[in-house]
């Protein structure tokens, strides 16, 4: 047989064939995720960083949703018999009473909406402070830079528990909202070292020059450009702070300084229940373990969310 | 004056250093007429894109300055508008494109969100009539399926449409000079005839004058009107395109030429180089900076030779005290060029046989 008939030689290429390849250039087909579900993707791979997040969610939803379910006002006192009072974990009350029969679950409840109140609005507003401080500082660089951090340094070089007792005792009315300022005031340098860098180091990448090149202002080139590019480090940063600030308020508050009554929070209710330790140890234990597993879990998240963001982490 | 849309006289850009002053552009003088298509060439580091970033004005500061000269843009100064000016200028009436479109995008931002920034910086049009604008853009530089794409983040697509995004984003606001830095560098070669094509094609259709600039002699050869050639800062010939290949008249020119690699040559033959590298330009040698490279170099050569037309009414300048075309020189010259071989073949023999010894 002649070999050409072998190989079909007669029949032509369609156009079908050939038309997949006649386009221009090449795409890359195969990434049409989005940036965030990358990203998601990666930290749902990261089991102990979900655990942390489920717990925090469950949380959330004990501090927010469960005082609606849990009906029992927490502020409210039954001297009514001596085993309402420092009782035992029980099914009427599943964490125990405290001294003045007050119910721990309920205010375990609402210290959480304090102590976590506190923890993000107090983050947020240091964020937000370090974000202006650190962008304007790394984005000028020279002088603006010079001043900004070396104010930074000198607020940093101050002892911050001592600061914080001292000015927390005289200008803090033992409100939640005085408490976030405070450590707003005094959390966000940090941040603005993190910002600073991160700045530093964009400003100087090659599609800010280009930016420049279609006229964009300052303003723009900071907030629109450069800004989302340094988002990965700060949601970190972020993260832990809340956790930091966490236990900043429950140091406040376990000495005093902090919330006050009649407000409750995980610091002030450790300080109630210390002085009673030996007689009912519960009292202790719950606001702590609170406190404990919250700031564990908004680090283990850090890790998490560092690990997903990271844009040198190149397996997807 | 008038005629010409750009018009950079004596331009001198010096970067501060340690050691003292580099002298990047050093009196650097051309014309750029309305769509006209002038091409830039030179070695690595001989002030091309330094040039390009001047009349810009985006020098990274605080090193560089203005040392002198002006740079006429529609009969304006650049060189003293204040930066709000300025600002209207870069993407409205002069666009830019740079070598490496991998790096050059936003890496967080959609790029339909990227072109529409120059129009609603310099056009103030609405988020909608941008995002608008931005399809029929990428659909003008032959990207496929704009409608899509332009919700997608520069990492979704190749070099070559990165490179054609960023086209598209010069070109967004039809500005009257696009600057093109090396645009095909970082390419593949089969992309690099395209995005030439296309950055030709777009620019001819707007109107748009180009300053092209780049190392590649081919890419000149294909979309210009007129070439500069650069050296160590200054300009040592200009001439229109076909005149300069066909008719090349500074040593420095030659040498270009004959250093671009063929196909067609002989298997293992040796390339042909310039010798050396350009000087440094802290304290460059006074004359002709080109002189410790150049065989066809003399005594006379220690002073700088102007940018003169080679004759009457000729647009062919060259900066050279040398009649290049002229046999007798031409002989000379490769006697030189030979010595010096032989001296270099003779350096690397007695190293090679030091070696040995020690050995």
């Amino acid at each position: 047989m002649d070999i050409s008939e072998q190989l079909n030689l007669s029949t032509p290429i369609t156009e079908e064939e050939v038309e997949p390849y006649l386009e221009l250039t090449t795409e890359l087909e195969q990434k049409r995720r989005s940036q965030g579900r990358i990203i998601l993707d990666r930290f749902l791979r990261n089991r102990v960083a979900v655990g942390g997040a489920v717990f925090l969610i469950f949380l959330f939803l004990l501090c927010f949703v469960g005082p609606y379910l849990w009906k029992i006002d927490p502020n409210s006192i039954d001297v009514s018999s001596v085993t309402s009072t420092l009782s035992p974990p029980s099914l009427v009350h599943p964490l125990g009473t405290d001294t003045v029969g007050r119910d721990t679950l309920a205010r375990i409840m609402a210290g959480g909406q304090v102590s976590l109140l506190v923890g993000i609005t107090s983050m947020l507003m240091a964020i937000l402070l370090g974000i202006g401080i650190g962008a304007l500082a790394g984005f000028y660089g020279g002088m603006i830079d010079n001043i900004l951090m070396r104010f930074t340094d000198v607020v940093l070089s101050i002892p911050l528990y001592l600061l914080l007792f001292v000015l927390s005792a005289s200008f803090t009315d033992g409100s939640p909202k005085s408490v976030i300022i405070l450590i707003a005031i005094f959390g966000w340098t940090y941040a603005a070292r993190l910002v600073r860098g991160e700045f530093l180091a964009l400003k100087e990448r090659e599609f800010i020059a280009a930016s420049r090149t279609i006229g964009a202002k300052d303003f723009r080139l900071m907030f629109r450009h450069i800004l989302p590019n340094a988002a990965g480090p700060i949601i970190v940063n972020a993260t832990l702070l809340t956790g930091t600030n966490i236990i900043l308020e429950s140091v406040l508050s376990y000495f005093g300084f902090g919330i006050k009554i009649p407000f409750a929070s995980w610091g002030n209710m450790i300080a109630d229940g210390q002085s009673i330790f030996a007689l009912d140890g519960w009292l202790v234990l719950w606001p702590a373990l609170a406190i404990f597993f919250t700031v564990l879990c908004l680090n283990l998240v850090g890790d998490g969310l560092r690990d997903a963001l990271d844009p040198y982490m190149t397996e997807r | 004056m008038g005629e010409n849309l750009l018009e950079v006289q004596d331009l001198k850009t010096y970067f501060k250093v340690k050691a003292g002053r580099v002298r990047a552009v050093d009196g650097v003088s051309f014309a750029v007429k309305p769509g006209e298509k002038v091409g830039v060439v030179g070695e690595s580091g001989c002030g091309k894109s330094v040039t390009a970033l001047s009349i810009m004005r985006l020098l990274p500061q605080p090193a560089g300055e203005y040392a002198g000269g002006s740079v006429l843009f529609n009969d304006q100064d650049l060189l003293d508008l204040p930066e709000k000016e300025m600002r209207k200028i870069r993407g409205g009436k002069i666009g830019m494109i740079f070598q490496d479109p991998m790096t050059c995008l936003n890496p967080t931002m959609t790029i339909g969100k990227q072109i529409g920034e120059a129009l609603r910086i310099h056009l103030k049009l609405s988020k909608d009539e941008a995002l608008k604008r931005a399809v029929s853009l990428l659909e003008q530089v032959g990207i496929p399926a704009a409608a899509e794409r332009v919700n997608s983040y520069p990492h979704q697509f190749s070099g070559g449409m990165r490179q054609r995004v960023m086209i598209a984003i010069a070109l967004a606001c039809n500005p009257k000079l696009l600057i093109a830095d090396e645009p095909t560098t970082a390419l593949d070669v089969t992309v690099q005839a395209q995005i030439l094509e296309l950055i030709n094609g777009v620019c001819t259709e707007f109107g748009t004058a180009v300053i092209l600039i780049t190392h590649d002699l081919g890419v000149v050869a294909g979309v210009t009107d007129r070439v500069v050639v650069m050296y160590a800062g200054k300009i040592v010939e200009t001439a229109p395109t076909d005149e300069l290949f066909a008719n090349p008249r500074h040593p420095y020119t030659l040498g270009l030429l004959a250093s671009v690699p063929r196909l067609d040559e002989q298997r293992h033959a040796q390339l042909k180089t310039i010798e050396g590298a350009p000087p440094n330009l802290i304290n460059p040698p006074t004359g002709c900076p080109f002189m410790p490279r150049c065989a066809f170099a003399r005594a006379i050569c220690r002073t700088m030779p102007p940018l003169d037309p080679i004759g009457e009414n000729s647009n062919h300048y060259k900066a050279c005290w040398v009649d290049v075309t002229d046999p007798k020189e031409q002989a000379y010259a490769e006697k030189r060029r030979q010595a010096r071989n032989e001296r270099m073949l003779a350096v690397i023999k007695e190293s090679a046989l030091q070696t040995l010894e020690e050995k």
